[in-house]
């Protein structure tokens, strides 16, 4: 049993990266524990979140986007829509911030050895995801993990995130990388349309070693789960990470639940056989 | 088990010495303007504790506060140790019960303890009171409750007119009530057996599955008709005995904020906005499921026991006369005309 006092831990930001060009509304932050021996023991699964306090104004989740690999940091990244978002987009390197966490289930990192793994991601929903592909595409780990498939779907080139990771993801062996924008524009030669459209050309997989995780605005889920689920993929090998208004992050203050489910606790991370049994509520 | 028998100033002696120790936390009669009210305070003179009546709000205040602060955010420091142990004072079944509900979560939960919370319990000790009769809207005991005693209470008190009979359960509080007479087992046992056969059983009956059917009851057509007249004022949480949504919020600057827990309610329109504007339960109707769902199916199924304890608080205080019971009623009718009632996993 975890004992928690709801205070967080102090952390510095070491790092900011801004990720989108025109909109200037997705940061990255790159944050490390101020205390030495907290930051030693401390670890995490791909898929959970921790609860970022910036001090004085609130206190919001969000879902890890490095890798558990990465033992120096850890990183975030934050689309501007609300009071603590923009407090965050505010700070400077140097600047302190508070941390409370890992919670959550966390992706089933174990199990989906010797699979082939398919992330399909859009937007800010390749965040979490990205904690998940830098974990199975880290050298020490990318012999335990199949062929791995990345659909990365953004509205426009000026949307894009992590163009620094996509080299080298395009390089790691027995990995393909896909991108795909919403509408046709110039200076782009890659995929086009949304990516449930785009499943069945553009990506390859045999059944039933393969697992798909996906992440993105709800409408996207939404259609990407029901394309995979048509197109004869069991609703246990579709993975997704939901999304809801959170305060304690331990399933006691009430606001995030889908029926008796937390999704603090007993998620984020559901497979589509578990949504499909949940009230629809989210 | 020890039995002690007492006058009322004899009770009010006892409750005296032990203040030098204790807070004593009871319900008290109180005049906000022209109303009369009977709420749970802590209390310096002992004449106002008032046993008359179940009292308007519940204890949750003294176990959980309305508003607490939990520790300085920059600098870590927590701030919820109380110092001197509470005696919690009269506490009906109903209230035990709800006690009992709230520490499933925030204590005996397999996952997480709140320490906050848990750091206040260690140091209430409930002393509970046994009902003489039934309040206008109470149904505690067709939901399997028993108003004359609950189990969870270490010490009890049976008042018949102006005599005090004291059973104290556990042997640690004992020492306590020692200044007193020792009462007589059988004589309790005789006010017991005649209160049960007085206490005149609820005309309110339910016999339904508990949990409730989650999906089933969740995609019943019932919500719309049932939560019509809602204002969303939230007023059923903040009598609720058993509700304990909270949310935290914070004053200061960034180099020293402090951290306050806060009740929430389930009921207002913003409970569960995002940021970005999406809100899962964004009518009515979808919070007032949730809460009545919360109570009978969702609640249930993660820990034992029920949500809702049959106060009746949420009724009596409804500014639309809103009342659980029919909620209920409604939900029993529906899974009979569905073909009886399927127990769901």
């Amino acid at each position: 049993m975890v004992k928690t006092n709801m205070l967080p831990q102090k952390a510095e930001i070491v790092d900011i990266k801004q990720e989108t060009e025109t909109n200037l509304n997705i940061k990255t932050f790159r944050y490390k524990f101020l205390d030495d021996q907290f930051r030693e023991k401390f670890s995490f699964k791909p898929g959970q979140f921790m609860m970022v306090t910036v001090y004085g104004v609130g206190e919001a989740p969000f879902g890890f986007a490095s890798s558990p690999t990465e033992k120096d940091y850890i990183e975030f990244s934050v689309k501007k829509v609300g009071l603590v978002t923009e407090a965050l987009h505010n700070l400077k390197i140097g600047d302190k911030i508070g941390l409370r966490g890992p919670f959550g289930n966390g992706f089933p990192v174990e199990s989906i050895q010797n699979k082939n793994i398919i992330f399909i991601g859009g937007g800010i929903g390749l965040a979490p995801l990205r904690s998940l592909i830098n974990y199975v595409l880290d050298q020490q780990n990318r012999s335990k993990y199949k062929n791995i498939q990345l659909l990365n779907a953004f509205r426009s080139p000026e949307d894009t995130l992590y163009c620094y990771d996509y080299k080298w993801w395009e390089n790691t062996e027995n990995t393909k990388v896909k991108y795909t924008i919403d509408e046709p524009c110039e200076g782009w030669s890659k995929c086009v349309g949304y990516p449930h459209n785009l499943i069945d050309e553009e990506l390859d997989w045999e059944l039933p070693d393969t697992k798909f995780f996906t992440c993105g605005p709800p409408v996207m889920i939404k259609f990407v789960t029901d394309r995979l689920k048509n197109l004869g993929i069991k609703p246990a090998d579709i993975i997704t990470t939901l999304e809801m208004r959170m305060s304690c992050g331990v399933g006691k203050c009430g606001r995030c639940n889908i029926g008796h489910y937390y999704v603090c606790k007993d998620g984020p991370v559901f497979t589509l056989e578990q949504l499909v049994e949940m009230p629809d509520e989210y | 088990m020890m039995i002690k028998k007492a006058d009322q100033e004899s009770i009010l002696k006892l409750l005296n010495n032990l203040k030098n120790d204790y807070n004593i936390a009871a319900p008290v009669l109180l005049k906000k303007g022209k109303k009369e009210i009977v709420e749970y305070v802590f209390i310096d003179d002992l004449n106002d504790i008032y046993l008359d009546r179940q009292p308007d709000s519940s204890p949750k205040n003294i176990v959980f506060p309305q508003n607490s602060a939990i520790g300085k955010d920059y600098s870590g420091d927590k701030l919820y140790d109380p110092e001197k142990k509470t005696i919690l004072w009269g506490v009906r079944s109903c209230d035990i019960e709800a006690i009992k509900t709230i520490d499933q979560v925030f204590i005996e939960d397999e996952m997480y303890t709140d320490q906050s919370y848990k750091a206040n319990r260690d140091k209430t000790i409930i002393v509970g009171l046994s009902c003489e009769e039934r309040e206008k809207n109470c149904f505690c005991d067709a939901l399997g409750f028993n108003p004359i005693e609950s189990d969870y209470a270490p010490i009890y008190l049976f008042i018949k007119e102006d005599q005090y009979y004291i059973k104290i359960k556990e042997k640690e509080y004992e020492s306590l009530f020692s200044s007193l007479f020792d009462g007589d087992q059988t004589e309790l046992n005789e006010l017991l057996k005649l209160r049960e056969k007085d206490f005149n059983s609820s005309e309110f009956e339910i016999d339904i599955p508990i949990p409730l059917p989650e999906k089933d009851i969740f995609e019943a057509e019932i919500w719309d008709e049932m939560s019509e007249k809602c204002l969303s004022c939230g007023v059923c949480t903040y009598y609720c005995p058993t509700c304990y949504c909270f949310n935290f919020f914070w004053d200061g600057n960034d180099h020293d904020s402090t951290r306050y827990k806060n009740w929430d309610s389930c009921m207002f329109t913003t409970y569960s906005a995002h940021a970005s504007g999406h809100n899962p339960r964004d009518s009515k109707d979808k919070r007032y499921r949730n809460r009545i769902m919360h109570k009978f199916s969702y609640h249930p199924f993660n820990y034992e026991g029920l949500g809702c304890v049959g106060c009746g608080r949420c009724i009596s205080r409804c500014p639309v006369n809103l009342d659980i019971r029919e909620a209920l009623k409604l939900t029993e009718k529906y899974l009979q005309t569905k073909g009886g009632a399927k127990k769901d996993g």
